[in-house]
C-alpha cells in the first residue's frame, strides 16, 4: 500500500481539502479527545527517554526504562496512526488526478485507509489507554439466593446455577459448591460456589444483581405465568496466601460456635460443627455449617469473609474515584433488576445495556451467557473510557 | 423418599441437624438402600461418625470404628492450638508420648501440622482395637513409623503405637516406651460415675467405656499422670504436659499437677464453647 501511494504521489503532488471537509459526527469529538490523551502519553514518553542518563547510572533510569517498556504499545499505535494519516493525505491528493482510473483507485484506497484509521482510534487505541484492572486475575465467589416466588424461585436458582457451572466448565474454570441448601419442594434455596481461574471474577462480576424469570412453573397446574427472582452476588475470591492480611486483623474477628453443647468433650458425640464469624468494624457476619469439621467450616467462613471485605474495598475504591473524578461508571447496585428470562417469548433481556437475545435456551444451556458477558465487559470498558475522557 | 428419610431423622435430631446429616449421608451412600440403612441406624442412636466411618480432624480425615472413641471437636481445637505454640524443627526435634491414644488423633494431627523431621510421636493404649485403628489412621494420613532402635534422625514426623496401661505404677519401666519426653499429651477417660446416667445413648451404647470412665470422681488417670511426671528422667526439663479435662475438672486437675507432680507453671485453655477444656503444665 505504501509503495503504491508513493508512486501516485510522484505523479500528482497537488493537495486536496476533501478529507477534512467531512461533516463532524458526534464520535469525531470523542475520537479527538482519545487522540489528545494518546498524544500526551507520547510526549511523556519523549520526556522520559530524554531524561535517561547516558550511562544508565541512576536507579531512576530503571524505573524510566520500565515505564518506557510498558508504553511501547502506545508508541506503536501512535506510529501506525501517523503513518496511516500521512497515507490518507497522500491518497486524497490523487482525487483531482486527470486519470479517471487513478481517481477511482484513490477513492478505493482512501476508503480502506479510513476504515483502518477509525478502528485504530475507536477500538485499538482506547484498549491500550484503559489502565489494566487490578482484579483481572482474581477468582470468584458466586452467591445465589432465591428471592420472591417461593419454590419457583428455588427451581430457577437451580437453573441459573447450572448455567454458571456450564459456563465455568467451558471457560476451564474450576468450580466447587461450598454450600447449598435444598428446597423441600425441589430446587435450591441458596448456594455458594467457588469459581477458580484467571478472569473468573472479571467475567462474572457483571452477573451481580436481581435475575427475574417469567414462566409457567412446572408446579403450576392452571398454566398461569409467574414472575420470580433470584439474587446473584459475585465476590472476588481472595486466596489465603494473597495479601489478605491487610483486609482485616484477627483481633477484629469474633469467632462463635453456633450451639450450646452441654458438658461437651467425651460426654457428647453429636456433630456440631457450625461456625459464625463477625467482623466487628464492618458488622459483616458469615455462618458456615456445611462441613462436618468445625475447623473446615472456619476456614471456609474466613474465605467468604475475605471475599466480602475485598468486595467492600473494591466498591469503596470505585466510590472514591467517582467522588474525585465525576465518574460515569455505573453503580453495582445489587438490588437492581438486571436481567429478565422470559420463557413464553423465548428471550433474555439485560436491562442495563438493553440487549435482548431471542434464544433463551442458548443462554441457559449454550454460549448465550458469554455473549451477554462480552457485551457487558465492552460496555464497562467504554464507560471507563468515558470516565477517562471526562477527566481529561 | 428423601423427605421421608428427613422426617425420620428430624424426629431424633431436629430439622436443621437432620438436613445436614442427611446431606452428609447422601454424599457417602452408594445406593438408595444403603442410605435407608444409614438413616435407620442413625435414628436408633448410632453415632454419625461410626455410620460414615470417618471424622475430619483438622485437615486430616480419620477413620472411626466402634468402640474406639470418636475424635471430638474440643480435642481438635486444643491440639491445633498446641501445634501453634510448639516450636520444633528438624535441628531440634521433639519426642512426644500420647497416653490413651485411641484413634491416634492427637499425635497424628501434631505430626501433620509441625515441620517434617521435627517430631517423633508414640501412642499407648490399653485397647488392641484402638491400636489397630491408630496404626491404620497413621497409614491413611501418610505418617510413617520411626525405625526402632535407630539413632538416625528421621526426615519425616513419625508415629508408633504399642499396647500399654499407664495406670500401672510400673508403666515408666515399660520397655516399649522411650523416655525422656518433651511433650506428654493425654485425653484420658474423665467421666465420673455420677454423670454416667446423664450421657446420651449414642455415647454409652457405642463408645468404649474404657475410654470414657475415669473412676468414681473421674480423676483417677490424672493422678496416674502426676505420678509418671514425677519419675526421674521421664520428661525433659522444659517439657509440656497437655491434658484434656471434663467440663468442671480443670481446677482439680490443675491442683493435682501442682500438688502431686510439683509443677509450678500451669495454664488452662477454654474450648470454643467456653468450657475450661485443657490443662497445660510447663516443667
Amino acid at each position: 500500500m505504501l509503495s503504491l501511494s508513493r508512486r501516485w504521489l510522484r505523479i500528482t503532488p497537488a493537495v486536496c481539502r476533501f478529507a477534512s471537509s467531512h461533516a463532524h459526527s458526534p464520535s469525531d469529538s470523542k475520537n479527538a479527545r482519545i487522540m489528545r490523551i494518546l498524544e500526551k502519553r507520547i510526549e511523556e514518553r519523549k520526556r522520559l527517554s530524554s531524561e535517561l542518563s547516558h550511562d544508565m547510572s541512576s536507579s531512576a533510569d530503571i524505573i524510566r526504562l520500565k515505564q518506557l517498556k510498558e508504553s511501547e504499545p502506545l508508541q506503536a499505535a501512535w506510529d501506525e496512526y501517523t503513518r496511516t494519516r500521512q497515507l490518507l493525505d497522500e491518497t486524497t491528493a490523487l482525487f483531482e488526478d486527470s486519470d479517471e482510473a487513478m481517481r477511482a483507485l484513490a477513492l478505493e484506497e482512501h476508503q480502506s485507509l479510513s476504515t483502518s484509521l477509525t478502528s485504530l482510534i475507536s477500538s485499538h487505541i482506547p484498549s491500550l489507554l484503559i489502565p489494566p484492572s487490578p482484579t483481572t486475575h482474581l477468582s470468584a465467589m458466586l452467591e445465589l439466593k432465591s428471592g420472591v416466588g417461593g419454590s419457583e424461585s428455588s427451581l430457577f436458582l437451580a437453573d441459573l446455577m447450572r448455567m454458571y457451572l456450564r459456563l465455568a466448565n467451558s471457560r476451564r474454570w474450576h468450580t466447587s459448591v461450598v454450600s447449598q441448601n435444598e428446597n423441600e419442594g425441589g430446587g435450591i434455596k441458596d448456594a455458594l460456589v467457588e469459581v477458580k481461574g484467571d478472569g473468573a471474577y472479571e467475567a462474572l462480576r457483571w452477573e451481580s444483581g436481581v435475575h427475574r424469570v417469567q414462566r409457567v412453573p412446572a408446579t403450576e397446574a392452571s398454566g398461569r405465568v409467574h414472575t420470580s427472582t433470584v439474587a446473584v452476588i459475585v465476590l472476588p475470591l481472595v486466596e489465603e496466601t494473597d495479601s489478605a492480611d491487610a483486609l482485616f486483623s484477627m483481633d477484629d474477628v469474633k469467632i462463635e460456635v453456633m450451639r450450646a453443647r452441654g458438658a461437651g468433650g467425651q460426654h457428647v458425640n453429636k456433630t456440631e460443627s457450625a461456625v459464625r464469624l463477625t467482623h466487628i468494624p464492618t458488622g459483616i457476619t458469615v455462618s458456615m455449617q456445611d462441613e462436618r469439621s468445625q475447623h473446615q467450616n472456619k476456614r471456609r467462613a474466613f474465605t467468604v469473609l475475605r471475599s466480602r471485605l475485598m468486595d467492600l474495598k473494591i466498591s469503596r475504591e470505585i466510590a472514591e474515584r467517582r467522588a474525585t473524578r465525576q465518574s460515569l461508571v455505573r453503580t453495582a447496585d445489587r438490588s437492581e433488576k438486571i436481567r429478565t428470562y422470559n420463557y413464553a417469548q423465548e428471550r433474555v433481556t439485560d436491562h442495563r445495556i438493553g440487549l435482548t437475545l431471542k434464544n433463551l435456551s442458548s443462554v441457559l444451556e449454550g454460549d448465550g451467557l458469554q455473549d451477554f458477558i462480552d457485551a457487558l465487559q465492552k460496555d464497562h470498558a467504554e464507560s471507563v473510557l468515558e470516565d477517562m475522557l471526562s477527566a481529561e | 423418599m428423601a423427605s421421608k428419610l428427613l422426617s425420620i431423622l428430624a424426629t431424633s435430631l431436629g430439622p436443621t441437624q437432620a438436613r445436614l446429616e442427611l446431606k452428609w449421608m447422601q454424599q457417602q451412600a452408594r445406593h438408595p438402600a444403603q442410605l435407608t440403612e444409614m438413616v435407620t441406624r442413625r435414628s436408633r442412636g448410632e453415632p454419625l461418625q461410626y455410620i460414615l466411618g470417618s471424622q475430619p480432624f483438622g485437615p486430616l480425615n480419620l477413620l472411626t470404628r466402634p468402640p474406639v472413641l470418636i475424635p471430638r471437636p474440643e480435642t481438635e481445637h486444643w491440639v491445633i492450638k498446641l501445634a501453634d505454640r510448639t516450636s520444633a524443627s528438624p535441628t531440634s526435634p521433639k519426642s512426644l508420648l500420647d497416653l490413651g491414644t485411641g484413634s491416634g488423633c492427637i499425635p497424628l494431627l501434631l505430626c501433620h501440622l509441625l515441620p517434617q523431621g521435627s517430631l517423633r510421636t508414640h501412642g499407648v493404649d490399653i485397647s488392641p482395637q484402638a491400636l489397630d485403628l491408630a496404626k491404620e489412621n497413621a497409614a491413611v494420613c501418610g505418617i510413617p513409623p520411626s525405625s526402632p532402635g535407630s539413632c538416625a534422625r528421621n526426615t519425616r514426623n513419625t508415629f508408633t503405637a504399642t499396647l500399654g496401661n499407664f495406670l500401672d505404677p510400673m508403666f515408666s519401666e515399660d520397655a516399649t516406651i522411650d523416655p525422656p519426653y518433651d511433650i506428654i499429651t493425654c485425653n484420658p477417660p474423665y467421666i465420673p460415675w455420677h454423670e454416667y446416667l446423664k450421657l446420651p445413648r449414642s455415647v454409652t451404647a457405642y463408645e468404649d467405656p474404657k475410654a470414657l470412665f475415669g473412676g468414681p470422681t473421674g480423676l483417677d488417670f490424672y493422678h496416674a499422670i502426676a505420678h509418671l511426671v514425677r519419675q526421674t528422667n521421664f520428661i525433659r526439663p522444659g517439657a509440656v504436659v497437655a491434658l484434656e479435662v471434663g467440663h468442671n475438672q480443670a481446677q482439680d486437675v490443675e491442683r493435682i499437677m501442682r500438688v502431686h507432680a510439683h509443677v509450678r507453671d500451669t495454664e488452662i485453655w477454654p474450648d470454643p464453647w467456653g468450657k475450661q477444656r485443657t490443662v497445660l503444665a510447663h516443667l
